[in-house]
């Protein structure tokens, strides 16, 4: 994606392209504040059910916070300039790996996710670092074409997979998470720890690796960052998380089969980067609430939210490459700029 | 398994087969080569070429032969609104073009699931004969197919290679900026290249609305025939395209005859992952530098 990148991501990676990652510290004011504002969120997720304990409400919350995961897991993998169309077979792969653990092998769900983490990542391992050489334009047709391999591995590989019906009544992780309350607990735990994990990676070193990987890849080379060896790292990371949220999903909804981890939510899971913004993990945040929570209110209208969605996408990609949260940090790149370029060593 | 007939019948299936996908591939190379657009949206003007076959021909009855072209010319007509609205934003983006291209897809197939809802039509077959000749037994519309997509192959050779028009698209095609300064109007030869490349994939989707069933989703897989073919054949590059076209139609034809459809599909996916691992730039591309 070297040349073809949307030009606006210098602003985010804080770093001049290639250079050695070094500690940077951010103004101490936004970092209380981002602190108090994840405290705050974290604290209405917390309570939120015990506000409402209502089913429907509570499913469409589980949802988002399994698409978050998800969504986070991808953001991990177009942080280091890739963007993959293979996602939701992943997830998939993680979906089935843990199912079929739990209900072929009568393991308990611990070792079930165990396994929705280590299937997906052992395949990204083994494919990592073959295809994480392609650029731009290529890895999405790679990505594309390999997530369709896997869906058809998954429809007609019928002895294991149940083939293009799927599997039906999947175990929940244990009796008490029929509740959707007690589910919903689950899986902000999982969301929690998985998403912070995804930030502390981001803002430490590694992640300044990363940006460093995207802006130029040739330049980090040249300034010692093993370009190779990281993008296999957080490919196989990206994937194997992606793999937890399948299998989340899968005791979750009760049911999994080769369609809903198709194309088209490994496109939905882009869109979700994308109209939040690409390049800061809060992008993906705001898009999984956009779009799991907007098809919920249009319900009856499935069609004419996939239209909508689908404009949304030309629009974003058209005018805003960077998405909206880059929006704003485009404004106040340009006022920085004014006062005075940022000294580069 | 591997008599004379039943390989003279593989052919016979592989020339029909190369010349939908090569349609289907030539517009998508096309729009690639000069645009450096990825047009994910290939499949869904493949799936409105067949709804409008679909009417002209099966609903008002048109003679096929005009009714084929007609059909497509219509949706490359409609087309050129959207090449205004959506395409002229993510000319020369490729990263941009391929994930807003697939926003326009999602778009275009939805409205059409909104218009005519999901469950598969089927246009009337145009003859329903069958052929013998030597004991190879081919069906006549499959003949009138590959007659028409071989006659629209014809008229795009002969217009890239003799027209003026032609030759400013490869110009194009081959330099902007130098084919800009030599007086090509480029904004006019985007547009004729997207006429062509809408009209081509239009055609084919009506073949391939005739050959299987008429559904909104139908897209997907003239889509993905297109990528691997344009894959084989180098992106952007409209001979890698003839010969992807080729291959592609006859390894279907041979794998799907005896090995069955599943296999197939494994195999060319593999085949196109591994080339594009090892020589991105396909068999008569050129590697960008």
């Amino acid at each position: 994606m070297n040349t073809s990148n949307p030009s606006s991501t210098l602003a985010s990676s804080g770093l001049p392209p290639g250079a050695v990652p070094r500690p940077r510290r951010t103004p101490a004011g936004a970092g209380t504040f981002l602190k108090w504002a994840a405290v705050a969120i974290l604290a209405a997720l917390v309570a939120a059910p015990l506000l409402v304990n209502e089913r429907f409400f509570l499913t469409v919350a589980v949802m988002v916070l399994i698409n978050a995961i998800a969504a986070a897991s991808l953001h991990l993998i177009i942080r280091i300039g890739h963007v993959s169309l293979a996602h939701a077979a992943f997830m998939g792969l993680g979906a089935y790996a843990s199912v079929l653990t739990v209900m072929k092998l009568g393991l308990p769900f611990g070792v079930g996710v165990i396994a929705a983490f280590l299937c997906p990542a052992a395949l990204a391992l083994a494919i990592g670092p073959l295809v994480l050489r392609l650029t731009g334009k290529y890895f999405v047709l790679v990505t594309f074409l390999f997530g369709e391999i896997v869906r058809m591995v998954f429809v007609e590989w019928k002895g294991l997979t149940g083939g293009g019906n799927g599997i039906f009544g999947v175990p929940p992780p244990s009796p008490a998470f029929l509740d959707p309350r007690a589910f919903y607990y689950l899986s902000l735990g999982f969301a929690v720890v998985i998403i912070g994990f995804i930030a502390r990676i981001l803002t430490s070193e590694i992640g300044r690796a990363m940006d460093s990987i995207r802006e130029g890849e040739r330049l980090a080379e040249c300034s010692g960052v093993p370009v190779l060896r990281f993008k296999v790292l957080v490919f196989v990371l990206g994937c194997g998380l992606a793999g937890i949220a399948g299998a989340l999903q899968g005791h979750f909804v009760r049911y999994i089969d080769p369609t809903s981890f198709s194309m088209i939510q490994s496109l939905n899971l882009v869109v979700m980067n994308v109209i939040g913004g690409m390049y800061t993990l809060v992008g993906p945040m705001i898009g999984t609430i956009f779009l799991v929570v907007l098809p919920e209110l249009l319900r009856g209208y499935v069609e004419l939210q996939r239209v909508f969605f689908g404009i949304i996408l030309i629009v974003v990609m058209a005018f805003l490459p960077g998405g909206l949260a880059d929006a704003g940090k485009r404004v106040a790149t340009l006022a920085e700029k004014r006062f005075g370029a940022r000294s580069r060593p | 398994m591997f008599s004379t007939t039943v390989l003279a019948q593989v052919v016979v299936n592989g020339i029909g087969l190369s010349a939908t996908y090569i349609l289907v591939a030539l517009g998508f190379t096309l729009l690639f080569g000069i645009m450096r657009v990825v047009n994910f949206a290939h499949g869904a003007f493949a799936m409105l070429g067949g709804y409008a076959l679909y009417y002209v021909y099966g609903s008002f009855g048109v003679p096929y032969i005009i009714a084929a072209p007609l059909a497509a010319l219509l949706v490359a007509t409609v087309a050129l609104v959207l090449e205004r609205l959506v395409y002229r934003f993510f000319y020369q983006k490729m990263f941009q073009s391929m994930i807003g291209l697939l926003g326009l897809d999602m778009a275009i197939m939805f409205t059409a699931v909104m218009v005519w809802d999901s469950h598969e039509r089927s246009i009337p077959p145009t003859v329903s004969d069958i052929l013998q000749i030597g004991g190879v037994i081919v069906p006549a519309d499959k003949l009138i197919i590959s007659g028409v997509a071989g006659a629209a192959l014809l008229a795009f050779y002969l217009f890239t290679k003799f027209s003026r028009y032609g030759l400013a698209m490869r110009a194009a095609a081959q330099d902007m900026e130098i084919a800009e300064a030599q007086g090509v109007n480029t904004v006019m030869i985007y547009r004729l290249a997207f006429f062509i490349a809408i009209f081509m994939a239009a055609l084919a989707g009506g073949f391939y609305g005739q050959t299987y069933a008429l559904s909104p989703m139908m897209g997907e897989r003239p889509l993905m025939m297109a990528f691997i073919v344009v894959i084989l054949g180098g992106m952007g590059s409209i001979p890698g395209a003839a010969l992807g076209g080729i291959l592609l139609g006859f390894a279907d034809s041979f794998l799907a005859t005896f090995y069955g459809g599943s296999v197939s599909v494994f195999l060319s996916f593999g085949v196109v992952i591994l080339l594009l691992i090892f020589r991105p730039w396909g068999l008569m591309g050129t590697p960008e530098s």
